[in-house]
């Protein structure tokens, strides 16, 4: 048996709707907003997980808790190794800065020190094709530079355990190939995957389970065509 | 086996204990020191990009207010103090620096809420991070008081040490009660507009415009100014420029001290065990 990667146990989290300086304090759940209820799975070690569901349906919501951005209100969440959550590419990138600049800073908001992030800058550079460009300021970058940029970045880390979240489909389509490659080797690197897209064929093909969500709730987990037949059924029963 | 197995699991996002917080706090910052620069780094040229002037910038504004001070003061006073206009710079700059210091701290979650919401770090790096940009500028613009000194030919002493001392008292007094409220404002913005306000009303109340020895001549003036604990700072630092060691009262030292390591010991203690359910609301 292999060990356990990930252990998410009977989470809920609700997020405070109404604002009110009080709630912080206090622990009334009235006006609250269930994102996610009472959810528990487990990822054994070296599998790749996917999770399906319309949006809103708290997806990004359990990465987030997994990562630990979340605390949740009831049950917890155990890991083993260290987490990083691919998302929202370019968090924190600053228009004054040079390219360069920037991916430091980004480098050292995702936990690497400053050693490494030296050592990793020549790949960073090559891999974002930015050569002629990474030493002016990130305003004359275009958004597709940007997010080259950004994937660049988070894709030299190597974590034990990745949590993407919807970060593929950048750039032109010569670089979205070459992300979608980058980003599969990641999976086949990193121990455990946890990956949220809506891009079943990628699903399908590299998912080991597929988790179904809807409204905070896990509907289905397991085989990955049941669980997208699950989506639809849920979808057309919507309708 | 099970055993053995379960025992690597961690639970994710577990902090230290409460009361613990504010000595973990000194592991976190340590750990996290190239971040922290970067961030400083980012805060200090984004505040000086596409500026002509850039870093002069930091010098040019405390001495052109103290101008306008200078000349309304001595429209007010027939006979003002010849070193008037360098006291009323020393009172901008180290307010200033508590100001700043107290807004950016109790914005810290507010302003990263996008980060917040991408990567899980200590949020505390973000209060410190302003802090150390701000403590920085001020160093900066301290640097007026250097050709200062020579126009009233006044002696470098060793005592000037006591100018970047006061900077870094004044900071230190903001941080705690900025760390307290900064979970508060996630919920209610209404702590920021407060706290602007605080500032603005704290430049009079604060020997800014007026002196120590001023309230002294006033007699019941410097017994209730004594609880400000502003008021230290800004006198070690003045006391500092013209060379001496400062001659205020012992008691209020102790005041200005005591409210900065208590306010800085809840402040921390709230906001490690606030934070979490408080970023809920960016």
């Amino acid at each position: 048996m292999k060990e356990v990667s990930i252990l998410v146990e009977e989470v809920s989290l609700s997020f405070p709707k109404k604002k009110s300086i009080l709630n912080i304090f206090s622990r009334s759940k009235s006006e609250d907003f269930l994102a996610l209820e009472n959810i528990s799975f487990s990822v054994k070690k070296g599998e790749v997980i996917g999770i399906i569901g319309r949006n809103g349906c708290g997806k990004s919501t359990l990465l987030r808790v997994i990562a630990g951005i979340f605390s949740p209100d009831m049950g917890q969440c155990k890991s083993s190794g260290k987490i990083s959550l691919l998302a929202g590419l370019g968090t924190g990138f600053t228009g004054h800065l040079t390219g360069r600049q920037n991916a430091l800073l980004y480098g050292s908001i995702l936990g690497h020190n400053e050693k490494l992030m030296k050592k990793l800058m020549p790949e960073i550079v090559s891999f974002s094709e930015l050569e002629s460009f990474i030493d002016e300021p990130l305003r004359t970058y275009s958004a597709g530079m940007k997010a080259r940029l950004g994937l660049a970045v988070a894709s030299a880390l190597n974590p034990e355990i990745l949590l993407i979240d919807e970060v593929l489909g950048v750039g032109d389509p010569v670089f979205k190939e070459k992300s979608k490659a980058k980003i599969l080797e990641m999976v086949a690197d990193a121990g455990t995957v946890v990956l949220v897209s809506h891009s079943f064929g990628l699903m399908t093909s590299i998912c080991d389970r597929v988790i179904h969500m809807n409204e905070g709730k896990i509907m289905f987990e397991g085989n990955s065509k049941e669980a997208i037949a699950s989506y639809y059924e849920s979808e057309e029963r919507r309708n | 086996m099970g055993d053995g197995q379960e025992l690597q699991l961690k639970v994710v996002g577990e902090r230290s204990s409460s009361i613990l917080a504010p000595f973990s706090s000194f592991s976190v910052l340590f750990y996290h020191q190239f971040l922290i620069q970067n961030l400083i780094r980012k805060d200090i040229r984004g505040k000086y990009s596409n500026s002509f002037l850039g870093y002069i910038w930091t010098v040019l504004e405390p001495a052109l207010l103290s101008a306008v001070y200078y000349f309304l003061f001595i429209m007010i006073a027939d006979d003002p103090d010849p070193l008037y206009a360098v006291w009323v710079i020393i009172g901008v700059i180290i307010w200033t620096c508590f100001g700043k210091c107290l807004q950016s701290t109790v914005t810290c979650l507010t302003r990263n809420a996008s980060t917040i919401h991408l990567v899980y770090l200590p949020r505390l790096i973000f209060a410190y991070a302003s802090v150390g940009s701000t403590i920085w500028i001020t160093f900066m613009s301290s640097i007026v008081l250097l050709p200062l000194l020579i126009a009233y030919d006044l002696q470098i002493s060793w005592q000037l040490i006591f100018v970047p001392i006061a900077i870094l008292i004044a900071a230190f007094n903001a941080v705690g009660l900025g760390l307290l409220l900064a979970p508060i404002n996630c919920v209610n913005r209404d702590i920021e507009h407060t706290i602007r306000f605080i500032v603005r009303a704290g430049f009079f109340l604060s020997p800014v415009m007026w002196t120590w020895e001023m309230a002294i001549e006033r007699g019941w003036a410097s017994e209730v100014v004594i609880w400000n604990p502003m008021v230290f700072p800004i006198t070690l630092a003045r006391d500092g420029f013209l060379g001496k060691l400062t001659e205020f009262p012992i008691n209020g030292i102790m005041i200005s001290m005591t409210w900065g390591i208590a306010m800085w010991v809840i402040g921390t203690i709230v906001f490690n065990k606030y934070e979490r359910s408080a970023v809920k609301y960016l």
